[in-house]
C-alpha cells in the first residue's frame, strides 16, 4: 500500500498508530505483570490454605484414632460428634474455590473437602506446586503421621479473574484511543495551519507574480523552504529581467548597423547615376530589410517568451493600438485600415509593449495576406476584445490549425517571417488572453479573422 | 532648415547627413551628448535628429533638460529601441515624432518636413502663393498649372519664407538655415540662391528690405 500523500494524514496516521501499538503494548504489559503478581498471590492463598487445613486435618485423623480406640472402649457419649471432613470444610466455608484431599501414607483418601472431586488430584510426589491442564494444587506433608494435603483451585478461576483484569484495563482504551486519534489529529491539522496557508499562497498566485513569499509566522521546518523559495523567485525574476534587457539590448545592437546599411544602400541609390548599381543597391536594401525583420520577429519571439507579459497596475490599451495603426498608416497602409475603438478606456494589465508587439504582427498578417487594396478592419470592443478582420479567400481549417506553427507559412509568399502568428500565441498563451481564428468570418463567405480577447485585470489580479 | 543630428554610428549618421543635405537643409553631426550642448548654445536650429542611446548618456533625460530648459526646437528620436512603452516614454519626455531604426531615408525627410510644417503653424502641405502651387510634402511646385525645377539649396531657400509668410529673413539667418559650421559659404551665395528663385518663380516672390533682409511676396 502506499504512503498517503497528504502530510497531515501521514502524521496523524503515524503517530494514531504509534500512539495505539503502545498503549496496546503498555495494557499487555501492565496485564501480564498483574497476571503474575496474581498468581503468586493465589499461589500463596492455596499454600496458605494446605497449611491451615493440614493440621486440622492430623488433628482430626488423631482424635479419630482415639474414637476408634475409644469405640473399643465401647463409650457410647463418644459416637455422636460430628463427621471430621464436615467440621474442617466448616472452618473453610471461605475457600469456597479450594477443593482438597488429605491422604494417608498408603494414598488412601482420608479427608476430603465436600465439592472435590478425586480425578483432579493426582497422586502425592512431593510438597510443593503442581499444575494439571485443570488446576493449580498444592501438596505439602505432616512429617510423622505420612498425612499428605492436596489443595486444589481450579485453573478456570485464574482465567476468569485474569479475563476480569483484562477487561477492566482494555475497556478504558476502547475510549481512549479514537479520542487520542481525534486529539493527534486535531493537533496535527493545528500544527500544520502555516503549510495549508503556504500552499494557498502558492496556489493563488498566478504565473505572472514573482513576488516573495511571505515568512511571517512560519514554523523554524519551513522557514528554509521559503527562504530557498524566495531565493528561486529572485533569481527567476532577475533572470527573466536579465532575459528582457538582452533582448532589448540585442535588438538595439542588431537594429543600428542594419539601419545604418540599409541608409548607405538608399543614399547609393539616390546618387548613383548608373543604373545597374542602383538596381544593386536596391538588391541590397531588400536583403537587409529582410534580415532585419528576421531578427526583430526573433526579438520579439524571445522577449514574448521571456519578459513577464502582465503588470501590476492596468492601463488602458488605446493608444497602443492607436500608435501602431498609425505607424502603419504613415508607411502608406492608411486607406487599408479601418479602425475602431470604444471613446471609454478598455483596461487590461497584459504588458504594453507585449500588446503593441501583438497588435503589429495581427496587423501585419492581415496587410500581407489580406486582399490588395482591400480593408482591413481592427475593431477594440469595450470589454477588451481586438479582433482583425481581412478579405481573402476562406483558410482551409487543417491550415487554420498550423498558421500559429513557427515558420509556417498560409501562402507561399517569401517576403512573411513565418513568426508573427507564433509571436501572437506566444503572448496570448503566457499572457492569458484568449486567442481564436475564424475563416471564413462570421456572417460572410470568405475573408480571416483573429480574435484575441485581453485579460481582464479584474480576472487575472487573483 | 538646420538640423542637429545626434548619432553615434558612423555608417548611419553620414547616411542621414547626406540625406538632409540633399534634401536642402544644413547638418551638424555630433555623436555625443556634450557636444551637442555646445553645438545647441552656438547656434539655432530648425530641428534634433537624437538617437537615444549615446555613448555619454541616454537621449530622454536629455530631452527631457531641453525642455525644462524652455527649448522649443522640434525633435524627432531616432533610435533602435521599438518598444511601445520606450516611444511613449520619448514622446511624453517632449519628441514630436519617434522613428524605429531601421527607416527609409526618404521617410525620414518626410517626418522632418511633417514636424517642421506643423511648427511653422500650417501642418497643410499644399500652399497657394498667387499664381503658385505647392506642395511642400511632396517637394513640388507648378506655376500656372506648370512644374517648376527647383535645386535642393532653392527649396530650402523657398521653405524657409513659405513657412514663415510675411517674416523679415536676414541674410545671416538664412545663411545659418542653410549652412552648417563646417560648410564654406560664399559671401553672395544667399543672393545667388534669391535671384535665381525669382528667375524661377517670378520677380515679385521674393522681396528685399534694403539692407535688412528678405521676405515673401506676393506676386
Amino acid at each position: 500500500m502506499n504512503a498517503p500523500r497528504s502530510l497531515q494524514l501521514r502524521l496523524a496516521l503515524a503517530l494514531g498508530l504509534a500512539v495505539t501499538v503502545l498503549w496496546l503494548a503498555a495494557a499487555s504489559f501492565t496485564a501480564e505483570k498483574l497476571r503474575h503478581e496474581m498468581d503468586g498471590l493465589f499461589d500463596a492463598a492455596l499454600e496458605d490454605a494446605a497449611q491451615r487445613i493440614l493440621p486440622l486435618a492430623v488433628h482430626s485423623t488423631r482424635e479419630h484414632r482415639r474414637d476408634e480406640e475409644f469405640r473399643e472402649d465401647k463409650r457410647p457419649e463418644r459416637r455422636g460428634g460430628p463427621a471430621r471432613a464436615e467440621r474442617i470444610a466448616r472452618l473453610h466455608k471461605d475457600d469456597r474455590f479450594f477443593t482438597w484431599v488429605v491422604r494417608d501414607r498408603k494414598g488412601e483418601t482420608v479427608l476430603r473437602s465436600a465439592n472435590a472431586e478425586k480425578e483432579a488430584f493426582p497422586p502425592f510426589t512431593g510438597e510443593g506446586f503442581r499444575q494439571t491442564a485443570t488446576h493449580r494444587l498444592y501438596y505439602d506433608a505432616a512429617g510423622r503421621d505420612g498425612l499428605t494435603i492436596a489443595v486444589a483451585e481450579p485453573l478456570s478461576h485464574r482465567t476468569s479473574m485474569a479475563r476480569e483484569m483484562l477487561l477492566s484495563l482494555g475497556l478504558p482504551l476502547l475510549i481512549v484511543i479514537p479520542l487520542s486519534l481525534a486529539a493527534i489529529f486535531f493537533a496535527v491539522r493545528t500544527s500544520l495551519r502555516p503549510v495549508r496557508r503556504l500552499r494557498a499562497d502558492l496556489s493563488q498566485r498566478g504565473a505572472r507574480n514573482l513576488a516573495a513569499l511571505s515568512d511571517q509566522g512560519l514554523p523554524s521546518e519551513l522557514e528554509p523552504i521559503v527562504q530557498g523559495m524566495n531565493q528561486l523567485l529572485d533569481r527567476l525574476r532577475a533572470a527573466f529581467e536579465a532575459e528582457r534587457s538582452f533582448a532589448a539590448n540585442a535588438a538595439h545592437e542588431l537594429r543600428t548597423p542594419v539601419a545604418g546599411a540599409i541608409a548607405q544602400a538608399q543614399r547609393l541609390r539616390a546618387e548613383t547615376k548608373d543604373a545597374s548599381a542602383a538596381e544593386r543597391a536596391k538588391e541590397i536594401e531588400t536583403t537587409l530589410k529582410r534580415l532585419n525583420l528576421l531578427s526583430e520577429k526573433l526579438m520579439q519571439l524571445a522577449r514574448a517568451e521571456g519578459a513577464r507579459l502582465r503588470t501590476d497596475t492596468p492601463a488602458d490599451m488605446r493608444p497602443i493600438l492607436k500608435l501602431i495603426v498609425d505607424d502603419f498608416a504613415r508607411i502608406g497602409a492608411a486607406p487599408r485600415l479601418h479602425l475602431e475603438m470604444p471613446d471609454e478606456p478598455v483596461l487590461s494589465d497584459l504588458e504594453r509593449d507585449a500588446f503593441g508587439i501583438l497588435c503589429r504582427n495581427l496587423i501585419e498578417n492581415a496587410l500581407k495576406h489580406g486582399r490588395t487594396g482591400e480593408a482591413v478592419d481592427i475593431t477594440l470592443s469595450p470589454t477588451g476584445v481586438l479582433t482583425v478582420a481581412n478579405a481573402c479567400p476562406p483558410v482551409a481549417d487543417e491550415d487554420l490549425a498550423r498558421l500559429t506553427t513557427r515558420f509556417a507559412r498560409a501562402t507561399d509568399k517569401k517576403d512573411g517571417s513565418g513568426l508573427g502568428l507564433a509571436i501572437v500565441r506566444t503572448i496570448a498563451e503566457r499572457g492569458g488572453g484568449e486567442l481564436a481564428f475564424a475563416s471564413p468570418i462570421p456572417g460572410r463567405d470568405e475573408g480571416f479573422e483573429v480574435r484575441f480577447t485581453l485579460p481582464r485585470s479584474d480576472a487575472g489580479s487573483e | 532648415m538646420r538640423v542637429l543630428l545626434i548619432e553615434d554610428d558612423t555608417v548611419l549618421g553620414a547616411a542621414v547627413r547626406d540625406q538632409i543635405k540633399a534634401d536642402g537643409h544644413s547638418v551638424d553631426w555630433v555623436a555625443r551628448l556634450d557636444d551637442a550642448r555646445d553645438t545647441l548654445s552656438a547656434g539655432v536650429f530648425d530641428l534634433i535628429l537624437l538617437d537615444l542611446m549615446l555613448p555619454d548618456g541616454r537621449g530622454v533625460p536629455f530631452l527631457k533638460n531641453l525642455r525644462t530648459s524652455g527649448a522649443v526646437t522640434p525633435v524627432i528620436i531616432l533610435t533602435a529601441l521599438d518598444q511601445i512603452s520606450d516611444r511613449i516614454d520619448g514622446l511624453n519626455a517632449g519628441a514630436d515624432d519617434y522613428i524605429v531604426k531601421p527607416f527609409d531615408l526618404d521617410e525620414l525627410s518626410a517626418r522632418i518636413g511633417s514636424v517642421a510644417r506643423r511648427y511653422s503653424g500650417n501642418p497643410n502641405p499644399i500652399v497657394t502663393i498667387g499664381p503658385l502651387d505647392i506642395d511642400l510634402a511632396a517637394r513640388s511646385i507648378h506655376r500656372d498649372g506648370k512644374a517648376v525645377a527647383l535645386t535642393a539649396r532653392e527649396w530650402a531657400l523657398f521653405e524657409a519664407f513659405v513657412q514663415r509668410p510675411g517674416q523679415l529673413l536676414s541674410k545671416a539667418q538664412l545663411e545659418e538655415r542653410l549652412y552648417s559650421f563646417d560648410d564654406t559659404v560664399d559671401s553672395n551665395a544667399i543672393e545667388v540662391h534669391v535671384s535665381r528663385l525669382r528667375k524661377k518663380l517670378g520677380r515679385d516672390i521674393i522681396e528685399t528690405e534694403r539692407g535688412l533682409g528678405y521676405r515673401l511676396g506676393h506676386p
